[in-house]
Parts: structure tokens; sequence; C-alpha cells
């Protein structure tokens, strides 16, 4: 009975995927499931888009920046947070993870606001200062499970043998928290590739990103163009994702 | 004694954290102080805003019938999905909680799969799925369960329906956490004591699943009523929320003053939900 049910309910929380993926080879020109025939000529439509593919540049740049700026910041905090004393870390910890439950569409606003009163309205540097602090509370819980997961013993031997903070740092705690850093900065990429609300409120002529062609296209149009587009995002999010993914479980045990 | 680089031993935690918390207090805590006030400013059409300050955008969303009903419509949207989400996570997260090793490595991956796929996509593919010809309400059509096509696009019902979909490994992870706590020996002690299944479930499952469906229940209702995405493709431009309400006031009208109010009508929405909850689940043990 159990397991009836819970097949049905992973049918129902892949569908709409699985629907994406089947309608991006579909003849017909709307997307409809399940499709008609086999063909790529979506994928051809989609690389031919000037519009798609320079989006795709922007995003990635911006994916890229934002995710080397909180892979830092991240590390840092997570550092600070499991191996240092310090007084009121429970709210210090909560405040640096905040963004992950604050409503997307009221930081969109405030963020719009601000960077208009500032003068950083309209530029690149403004969507990356956004996606930072939507992105680095990512890395913040995947460093931190990393660090919990060895002995402090370890880095308090190499200091007893003589090494500087630094040294500790780069020779032992840096090779043994990279898994975590790295699944880290992979989901805080993904999330910065895919991220929306965010954007549209601080998006710009020039400073479209992908997921904001989609969005604008969706709304008053569809073809299976944006099937295939997504499908080679699932495709090359599971290419990126599951090898990281795999080796984080692996050091788990 | 080596020498030591840099800064004393103590301050190496506070320099640690400074560029992080420097980052959040300008581009997060900065632009909602600021939003703030321009929410309590005035706005004009055709002078924009007014260095005056006013209440009058929190009093118009609160006592305009037309903004209350919106409000109401948002909270009932994360009642339903939030509803949605604990009975259909409830089940997938006993399953997941009792497996081990690869297999749970393989349903886990299927959970986090969604989380890493937009939720522009996942909502497309339900904008296909939901539409009058679309495939759901061609099936019902053809194995005689209804007439007519059922209208599920531009309707809350397909927006619950989509937005159960996009929430819901937020909530089978958080019961899965708690689950995973549960002793397996409290399952068979009830057992040999002669419980039923039901009745195992009921007096041992689900009271020490308590924590997890809270914390699952109050990240899904946060989630749900501040989604634009999913109910803003789904809804149209018909159905008000006050996510799609937020972003036309501020991008289409331009009315910044309006749509700060809103949304900080919804942050202290959430805010009275989170002090509600710890209030409720914060009582002394053993009471």
């Amino acid at each position: 009975m159990l397991k009836a049910l819970n097949a049905v309910i992973i049918i129902y929380l892949l569908a709409p995927i699985l629907v994406v993926v089947a309608t991006a080879f579909t003849t017909t020109a709307y997307p409809v499931f399940p499709p008609e025939g086999f063909t790529f000529r979506w994928f051809e439509k989609f690389l031919a888009s000037r519009e798609f593919v320079e989006s795709i540049k922007v995003s990635a740049l911006l994916a890229t920046s934002s995710t080397f700026i909180a892979a830092i910041l991240g590390t840092s905090s997570a550092i600070a947070l499991t191996r240092f004393p310090i007084p009121g870390k429970a709210l210090i910890s909560a405040l640096l993870l905040s963004p992950i439950l604050f409503p997307t569409i009221v930081l969109g606003l405030a963020l719009l606001v601000f960077s208009t009163r500032i003068g950083l309205s309209g530029t690149f540097l403004n969507l990356v200062c956004a996606h930072v602090v939507l992105i680095t509370p990512f890395v913040i819980r995947m460093v931190m499970v990393s660090l919990a997961r060895f002995d402090p013993a370890i880095e308090e031997a190499a200091r007893n043998l003589g090494a500087g903070r630094w040294r500790t740092f780069f020779l032992i705690t840096l090779p043994l928290i990279r898994p975590g850093v790295l699944a880290g900065s992979v989901f805080a990429f993904i999330l910065s590739f895919d991220e929306l609300v965010v954007t549209l409120f601080l998006t710009a002529p020039g400073l479209q990103t992908l997921p904001i062609r989609i969005y604008t296209y969706v709304e008053y149009s569809s073809d299976p163009t944006i099937s295939a587009i997504s499908t080679a995002l699932i495709a090359a999010w599971l290419v990126i994702g599951l090898p990281v993914y795999a080796r984080f479980l692996s050091v788990r045990r | 004694m080596k020498a030591r680089s840099g800064a004393p031993e103590g301050a190496v935690p506070y320099l640690l954290l400074s560029p992080n918390v420097l980052w959040l207090a300008m581009f997060m805590a900065g632009a909602i102080v600021m939003l703030a006030g321009i929410s309590l400013q005035v706005y004009e059409a055709g002078k924009g805003i007014l260095d005056e300050w006013t209440i009058q955008n929190y009093v118009q969303f609160l006592s305009d019938p037309f903004y209350r009903d919106v409000l109401w419509r948002t909270l009932a949207l994360g009642a339903w999905t939030t509803a949605g989400c604990l009975i259909l996570g409830f089940p997938l997260a006993l399953l997941l909680s009792r497996l081990r090793g690869m297999r749970r490595s393989v349903l886990y991956f299927v959970l986090l799969l969604p989380l890493l796929t937009s939720a522009v996509v996942r909502t497309f593919g339900w904008m296909i799925l939901l539409g009058n010809n679309g495939f759901i309400n061609k099936s019902l059509i053809g194995l005689g369960i209804v007439d007519e096509p059922i209208r599920m696009m531009y309707t809350m019902t397909g927006i619950v329906i989509a937005l159960v979909e996009v929430l819901l490994p937020f909530m089978v992870l958080a019961l899965d956490a708690a689950l995973l706590n549960i002793d397996p020996h409290l399952y068979e002690a009830a057992q040999n004591l002669g419980a039923r299944r039901a009745r195992v479930f009921a007096k041992v499952t689900l009271p020490l699943a308590l924590p997890g469906i809270v914390s699952g229940s109050v990240l899904v209702f946060t989630l749900a009523v501040s989604a634009f995405v999913t109910p803003s493709l789904i809804g149209g431009p018909r159905i008000k929320l006050m996510s799609t309400l937020i972003y036309q006031q501020s991008m289409g009208l331009l009315n910044w003053p309006f749509g700060g109010a809103i949304a900080f009508v919804m942050l202290f929405t959430i805010f009275a939900l989170f002090v509600l909850t710890f209030r409720l689940t914060a009582r002394p043990r053993g009471g």
C-alpha cells in the first residue's frame, strides 16, 4: 500500500521535469504531452537564437563571479562558527543563514530601492552583490557539515608541531573540507544560475539572464524551444551535480 | 616559540566573520531598512515619491476590501500548500527514513533533482499538463471521468497543484530529519506490547515526528506565501496574490511605497507565524 502510494507521489514530484524533457523532442509546433514524433529542431532553434545564447553568457559570468565571492565569505564564516568559542554563536549563525528563508520578492524590491539610491542600479556588480547574499548561506551549511566531520585535534597537532595559522589552514583544514567547499560552491552556482525573482527587480537591458529570458518568453508564448533549453539545463546540472553529490555523500560515511 | 602571523588569537573569528556580516549588513539589512523608510513615504502618480511621511500605504492595504481579499487569498494559498505538502510528504519521508545505503542515496537524489531544477522550468512543465487541452484533462475525458475539461490554468487549484510539487522536497527533507532521530527499537517495543500498526503510527511515529512537522510546515508556509514564479505563471494576471501585487505595484506602476508596504505586511505575517509556533512548541517538557 505504502509502496504504491509512494510511487504515485514520486511520479507527481517528477512529472513536470519528465514532461519538459519529453516535449523538447516533439514535432508539433507547441509543447504537447505525450510528444509526437522525434526531432532535434527545437535544440537547433535554441542555439540559433542570439538572445538565448547571449543570456547564457550573462548567467554564466554572473554565477561564476557570485560563487567565487560566496565561497570565500561562506567558508570563512563556517570556520569561525565551528572552530571558535564566540558569544552569541546561535544568533550569528541564524542571521547568516537567514537569506535562505527570507522572501525573495521582498529582498528583490528592497535591493531595487537600495541600489537606485546608492547609484548601483543597472550594473552587473549590482546583480553580483544580490546573488552573493542569496547563495552564501548554502556554502556555509555545506562547509559546516564538512568541518563537523573531522577532529579539530588534527589542526591542533599541526599547530603544536609549529605550523602557523595559514599553513595549518592550507595544508590541513582546506584539503579536509574540500568536498564541502566544492559541494557548496556547485550548489551555489546552480542556485545563482537559476535565480529569477530578485534578478527580475534588478535586471536591465544587456543584463538579461537565462531565467529572465525564459520567464518573459513563457509569459506570452509557449513553444518547445523552452522545453529544449530546460532539458539542456537539467542535463547540465545532472552532469555537474551528480559526481559532486556522490563524492560529498561518500565522504560522509 | 614561532612568530605568529597577523592578528591576536581572540580576534580571528571576528575577522573571519566580518566580510560576510558586512556584506549582509549592506545588501540585506541596509536594503530592508531603506525599503521600510520608503513604505512610509507618499507616492503621487505623475510626481513620484515625495518627501512626506505617512502610514497611508499600510492603512490602504489593510482597510480596502479588495486588498484584504488579497491577504486572505495569500494566507489560504499558504495553508492549502502546507496541508498538501504534509499529506504527500509524510509517506515519502517515512520511506526515505527507512531506506539505507544506496537506495536511500537514490531516493535522496530524486528529491534533490527538483530542487536543482529551477522553479520556472518546473512551472512550465505544469503549464503543459494543466491546460484545458493538457495531458490531465485529456486523460480524465478519455477515461470518461469528466465530460468537460476542468479549468486548472489561471485558477487557485492549479496554483496549489503546482506549488505543492515545487515545495514538496523541503517538507520531505524536514520530516526525514525528524524521523531519522526516532530509535527503531521504539517501534519494536510498541509492537511487542501488542500495538497495531495504525496505533504505533498515532502513538509513536506522529508525536516523535512533531518537530519535523512543525519546522517543515513553517518552512513550506513561508515559501508558499512569498512564492512568485509559480503563482504568476499559473495564476496569470487575474489572480491577485501579495507577491504578484508587490511586483505589479513596484515594477508596473513604479509605486515603490505601496509595494514596500505590502512587502512589510508579508514580513509581519511571516514573523507572527514564527512567534506563534515558537510559543506553541517551546512549552516546558513533561507538562
